[in-house]
């Protein structure tokens, strides 16, 4: 198909590809903390309905490797898109409120999607287990 | 041919168990896009049953989809047709894109799309409805022999309301080779997952793991005559099981309301999702980062 294409065509295919990798470069070279993503002070005082029931985290667990484990990584895997390491102290210091509006919300300047799609319980469990990550030690890097 | 080889070992190379929200949906869009960095490859077959004894169409469609940034996915499609004692023939390419406009999630979450279609019209795909709709009587080869080159807009409206997602596309059509007026039609689509909790068991048939709806679309007329009158109609069941994080299968059977609409629209999917696809390429040629 590349051989058929005019060279007008051809620079048309090497401008748009060009674009495209600038813009996932400047993604990529973007802070990792973006101040913008404030999490409104209503939702960071949401309480998880699950937090009574810890067992709800084997199911969140599921939910993390199926969503969450290709970038922010785990014991056994490393990070990528320079995602933040959710064992760390600085998310484990969110309120449970927070990393679900988080989660929610997502934000797409910063490669991170929204979740909305996920079922509100199983979002839920999901907090259930990254809390649980705080227990299981740093990443391997 | 070879390109298509090299493409698909290339790939293979590169692939990962992926992250994955895999939508129902056989026409309708939600508001998700790919994840950044993320390659999905998904084959599609669409059996448009006839109603008049008029000859059953099989048309296989081909699916590369990546994610650019968190607000740009780009699709191509590649289609074929072929139909029971005729022939089977290549109907075309399609390159979409999609753009999230807003940054954060809202009531309705509006996504644009805008694609360009190069095809013939021996297509079958029925991957969006729009227009005013004939039954289809001439054989592949004639019909293989009517170029369309279309852009088409749409504009996707998406809510997630408890468990249920809901959405609207609007879609405008415009075939610029011949001087055809610009076609519109709709696609609205609903479901849910079978179950909200996710269980503790590592298990492939658990409810959490399969999403069911329904699609309703169909064309709503072109610029001369707008409406309902002679066009097709459809609604449609579906269901998708998320075999695990990087492969699914979804099923849909439609049904045709209208006396032009095929009586049945019978389609199936598998989609393969590569994870940190453009990570694992820039990799490769910056040589940094390796592990």
């Amino acid at each position: 198909m590349i051989r058929t294409l005019r060279i007008s065509q051809k620079w048309t295919l090497v401008v748009v590809l060009l674009l495209a990798s600038t813009a996932m470069e400047a993604q990529t070279a973007a802070p990792l903390i973006d101040p913008s993503w404030v999490v409104p002070a209503q939702a960071a005082q949401r309480q998880n309905p699950l937090r009574d029931r810890p067992d709800a985290a084997l199911g969140g667990r599921k939910i993390f490797e199926r969503n969450c484990l290709m970038c922010h990584g785990d014991v056994a895997h490393e990070q990528k898109n320079h995602a933040p390491d959710l064992s760390s102290a600085a998310v484990q210091a969110e309120t449970d409120g927070a990393l679900f509006w988080r989660m929610s919300q997502g934000n797409s300047r910063r490669k991170m999607p929204a979740f909305s799609s996920i079922p509100e319980p199983q979002r839920w469990q999901l907090v259930l287990y990254i809390r649980s990550l705080s227990k299981q030690g740093t990443k391997l890097k | 041919m070879r390109y298509f080889l090299t493409l698909a070992i290339f790939c293979l190379a590169l692939a990962a168990p992926a992250t994955a929200q895999e939508s129902p949906y056989f026409v309708t869009y939600d508001d998700v896009l790919e994840e950044p960095g993320n390659l999905e490859i998904s084959t599609q077959g669409t059996v448009g049953i006839q109603k008049h004894n008029l000859p059953t169409r099989v048309s296989p469609l081909l699916e590369i989809e990546y994610g650019w940034t968190g607000w740009w996915t780009s699709e191509l499609y590649i289609e074929g047709s072929s139909q029971m004692h005729d022939s089977a023939v290549f109907a075309g390419w399609r390159l979409e894109n999609r753009f999230k406009p807003l940054r954060r999630q809202h009531w309705i979450n509006p996504v644009l799309y805008f694609e360009y279609e190069n095809i013939n019209e021996a297509s079958g795909i029925r991957k969006e409805i729009v227009g005013h709709t004939e039954p289809v009587t001439e054989s592949l080869s004639i019909l293989k022999q009517n170029k369309a080159r279309e852009v088409e807009g749409k504009l996707i409206l998406s809510s997630n309301v408890h468990s249920w997602n809901i959405s609207e596309n609007f879609i405008v059509e415009k075939n610029t080779l011949h001087g055809e007026p610009t076609e519109f039609g709709y696609a609205l689509g609903i479901s849910r997952p079978l179950a909200t909790m996710a269980s503790g068991k590592n298990c492939r048939l658990c409810a959490e793991n399969f999403r069911a709806g329904m699609e309703l679309y169909g064309g709503l007329g072109n610029t001369e005559v707008f409406g309902l009158p002679q066009t097709a109609q459809f609604i449609a069941p579906v269901l998708v099981w998320q075999v695990n994080p990087a492969n699914s299968f979804k099923v849909s059977t439609a049904f045709g309301l209208t006396s032009v609409s095929e009586r049945l629209l019978l389609r199936c999917g598998y989609t393969y999702e590569i994870s940190g696809f453009g990570h694992k390429v820039r990799q490769m040629f910056s040589g940094k980062d390796r592990k």
